[in-house]
């Protein structure tokens, strides 16, 4: 079903949210990527943070510009029980800035029942967070942002959901696209395979070039393991019927950004299409 | 019919109505300011002088008026007719007559075929209305600014037979045989002798007369309440003789029964033509009743019927178009629209009982029901469905009888009711009046749970196009109410949805401290974290509070823990954190009954 059930994405959500009320200072740290930068963080230098987050607003936004500035990732769980806890707007704000610097993927259920707080900036901001902390919570937590009443929030899920290959979620991504969100454009392009790509350009004439493009250049530029050479051909093929001045200039521009290891078969071909609408290939 | 034939009769009247003398002329004591009550004497001999005079009725038609004329067509649609020529007032339906003003001109049509009877010339007065018995037209005019006016006789040839021109302003007059029935002064009818010209009676009505008007083979005085011309009339000014008036309801653009009669109408409706009341007064044993026992008022495109004894709505019907005129007739009711469509309504259920056309689009409209019967109806569903399909009309201009309508619906405890103020709430084109109305009912509502139900189940949802949120506050009372605790984990989801409005939140987070239960206090912890610091709005606040009682209420140890580290938190916004550091339990060990002290508190 392509609607999914709101009330059950709510309680996985939800309940999720909650766990972070049981004392498990691990637990967060577990989700962390191996990380270069990342430095060792004693535990009393973590204690001093705990310490420091539970202080007042100036405090806690130190605390947290401390674990910001040294890639602190073994402090993800304090930040993880500050979200938890919850705090003024500028306090939540610094903590999904902190959150997007550690990129801790188990930061992302704390972070999630905030992409429906009341605050814009907030709401906004957390969307933001949760590209870069990933996991299986992000990509839930992005689908059900597509239906955000918050044009910003929608926009940002959308991409996100393209940069996190969530490719369960594209018939959520058609729904939004045709329904007006630009961003999914770019998303559909980027996760789109065989008769989906299709299904995608088929929508080109009936939504504006602009808003198109970003979706081609999505497919144009994926590799050949993801978007064979003949789709990349067949969809310069339909940009080329089209035979506007806009789309010979990103013919032409594509020709230009097309890289030295690429297909020799679809520059060929893209150069053609663009010297044949008229963008002037520029060798 | 342009240019007629002016009889040398006509321009005799002309020549009495400039001049104020000669045929046709009457110095006489009618319209006498010192005039003393003689209990109805009078006027009770000018009833037994007509006692046996039968008066004529009309075939009912609707007459339309354009820019270029006037169309008329039969409320039987058996004739259809035009006349070229601009009128300058409103014209009346008399009888067997039509009469208006013409470019300083009063003429009469024959309302059958639309050929001019005749036509006199008046100067610049304008028509104020006519009465017709079949021989004799009489018309009153005036001037639009009021005053100057003149009331005159003329018979089918067009000869003037009597003209008065009183300094007071007459309203509309009617006709019997040689007497003339001119109300004015708000009480007064004075009974003109066509033959001498001078006041033969005079009535003196309790209740405000601008009118006299034929309905139903017999005529009548009035304004909102219409006496009888009867063997009671001399009763008129102290029991009141024959009366009926309509119960009283407070309706939107307060409509009247019957506009004031002693100014032109131009020729153009206005609101007032489409916010009007509706009624036939009728004879049923020997008792004045309404026909049908019914009254309708017309706001605009919405019609309602309402019940003879206690007003209450019986029925609604929805038209097309802006209703500009209408008349009752007997069992129903002819609608004129701005389209030029007449629509018939019975009386009784406010079924549609056909329509007829006057094939254009008009400016005016004048219905006289006359003899006409309006039989049958079709079934138009229930009252609620009536209600619900005016109710859903998307045009503005409706909100007022809207808001009307959904208090009538509020008061049917039929759980479909409750569907139908659901949807319009959950609508996002429900027009904001409306809206307020819809919600402020279903606060109140105590049936129809399970669609209550199935409405807090919806969220805000971009992608499915829930563009607008469920009213979740009138819910959340409704529900609590009822102590309805199936409604608990649908509220405390809500509370965490950033579409709902402050208010709702707040009446959420109130009626889950009545239904709340374990099951849902993830939820309202998960919001109280989310606003204890952020909360911006005194409905915020009021939820974050209660969402803290109900925390310490449901949650024990775990909740205690909760509130506790939020009074302690720098964070905590002061006035939250000022209410809810009561809710912490002296000692720790006292927890549960702690918490079940603070919930007694509330």
């Amino acid at each position: 079903m392509l609607r999914r059930s709101l009330t059950a994405i709510h309680i996985t959500l939800f309940s999720a949210f909650a766990t972070l009320f049981v004392p498990a200072p691990d637990a967060a740290a577990k989700g962390a990527p191996p990380k270069e930068k990342a430095t060792e963080t004693s535990s009393a230098e973590l204690a001093a943070l705990d310490k420091a987050l539970k202080g007042d607003e100036d405090s806690v936004v130190g605390a947290l510009q401390s674990i910001d500035d040294g890639d602190k990732v073994a402090a993800a769980p304090l930040v993880a029980k500050l979200l938890g806890r919850g705090g003024t707007e500028k306090v939540l704000e610094a903590a999904m800035k902190t959150a997007q610097k550690l990129k801790v993927e188990s930061l992302s259920v704390a972070i999630a029942p905030y992409t429906r707080h009341r605050s814009d900036e907030v709401r906004r901001q957390a969307t933001r967070a949760l590209l870069k902390t990933k996991g299986p919570i992000a990509v839930t937590t992005l689908e059900q942002a597509l239906r955000s009443p918050d044009a910003v929030v929608r926009g940002t899920a959308a991409s996100g959901l393209g940069e996190l290959h969530a490719h369960a979620a594209l018939p959520e991504l058609f729904l939004a696209f045709d329904k007006g969100v630009p961003e999914a454009a770019a998303a559909l392009g980027q996760l789109c395979v065989g008769a989906e790509c299709d299904q995608f350009i088929g929508r080109t004439g009936r939504v504006g070039f602009d808003v198109m493009q970003t979706g081609f250049d999505q497919i144009l530029f994926r590799p050949p393991s993801e978007v064979s050479d003949d789709a990349k051909i067949k969809l310069v093929g339909k940009l080329r019927e089209l035979g506007t001045d806009e789309v010979g200039k990103y013919l032409s521009d594509v020709a230009e950004r097309w890289p030295k290891d690429g297909s020799k078969r679809v520059k060929q071909v893209i150069d053609s299409a663009a010297h044949s609408v008229g963008g002037g290939v520029k060798q | 019919m342009k240019n007629p034939f002016f009889a040398p009769a006509a321009l005799v009247a002309f020549a009495a109505l400039v001049t104020g003398c000669g045929a046709g002329s009457m110095k006489t004591s009618a319209f006498a300011s010192d005039w003393q009550s003689d209990n109805g004497k009078s006027i009770a001999a000018v009833r037994a002088h007509l006692a046996s005079v039968p008066v004529p009725t009309g075939r009912g038609m609707a007459l339309g008026i354009t820019k270029t004329g006037l169309i008329a067509v039969a409320l039987d649609g058996s004739s259809h007719w035009s006349y070229s020529g601009v009128v300058d007032s409103r014209p009346s339906i008399a009888g067997n007559v039509v009469v208006s003003t013409s470019k300083g001109h009063l003429f009469a049509l024959d309302a059958a075929t639309g050929r001019e009877l005749w036509q006199l010339p008046i100067a610049d007065k304008h028509l104020r209305g006519a009465g017709d018995d079949g021989r004799t037209t009489v018309a009153s005019l005036g001037s639009d600014a009021g005053g100057g006016g003149i009331v005159v006789a003329v018979n089918r040839s067009g000869a003037v037979v009597g003209k008065w021109a009183p300094t007071v302003d007459v309203g509309i007059p009617a006709v019997l045989s040689d007497i003339v029935f001119a109300p004015w002064g708000n009480q007064y009818v004075s009974a003109l002798s066509l033959t001498t010209g001078d006041e033969a009676g005079r009535l003196l009505a309790r209740t405000v007369v601008s009118r006299a008007t034929a309905i139903g083979g017999s005529i009548y005085f009035g304004e909102n309440t219409m006496l009888r011309f009867d063997d009671a009339i001399s009763q008129a000014a102290t029991t009141g003789g024959h009366e009926v008036k309509l119960a009283e309801r407070e309706l939107p653009g307060k409509p009247a029964w019957y506009p004031t009669g002693t100014r032109v109408l131009p020729p153009e409706a206005g609101a007032p033509d489409a916010i009007r009341f509706y009624a036939r007064p009728a004879e049923v044993g020997d008792k004045l009743v309404l026909d049908s026992q019914r009254f309708a008022a017309t706001y605009f495109r919405i019609i309602v019927g309402f019940n003879e004894g206690d007003g209450a709505l019986r029925w609604v019907r929805t038209l097309p178009a802006e209703v500009i005129g209408g008349d009752a007739a007997a069992g129903g009711f002819a609608f004129c629209d701005v389209n030029g469509d007449v629509w018939l309504t019975a009386a009784r259920s406010g079924g549609d009982a056909g329509h007829v056309s006057l094939g254009s689009k008009i400016e005016g409209c004048v219905v006289d029901g006359g003899d006409f019967k309006i039989a049958g109806g079709s079934d138009t569903g229930t009252l609620a469905e009536q209600i619900t399909h005016a109710i859903e009309l998307g045009d503005e201009q409706m909100a007022t009888v809207q808001r009307f309508l959904l208090r009538e619906l509020g008061t049917n405890d039929d759980p479909t009711i409750t569907k139908t103020l659901l949807d319009l709430a959950c609508n996002a084109r429900t027009q904001p009046d409306v809206l307020a109305e819809a919600r402020s009912l279903l606060a109140s509502r105590r049936t129809g749970i399970e669609y209550m139900i199935d409405a807090l189940k919806q969220h805000y949802d971009f992608l499915s196009d829930v563009l607008r949120a469920p009213p979740v506050g009138p819910l959340a009372d409704a529900l609590s109410a009822v102590g309805e605790k199936s409604a608990a984990p649908l509220l405390a989801a809500h509370l965490n949805d950033p579409s709902d409005t402050p208010d709702d939140v707040k009446r959420a987070a109130h009626a889950l401290l009545t239904l709340a239960t374990a099951s849902e206090f993830d939820d309202v912890r998960t919001f109280f974290s989310l606003y204890r610091a952020t909360a911006d709005d005194d409905a915020l606040v009021a939820a974050v509070i209660d969402a803290a009682k109900i925390l310490v209420h449901l949650g024990g140890a775990d909740g205690v823990e909760v509130i506790e580290r939020a009074v302690n938190d720098p964070l905590t916004e002061p006035v939250v954190k000022q209410a809810i550091s009561s809710l912490i339990p002296a000692k720790t060990s006292d927890v549960p009954h702690a918490a079940t002290r603070a919930m007694s508190r509330r």
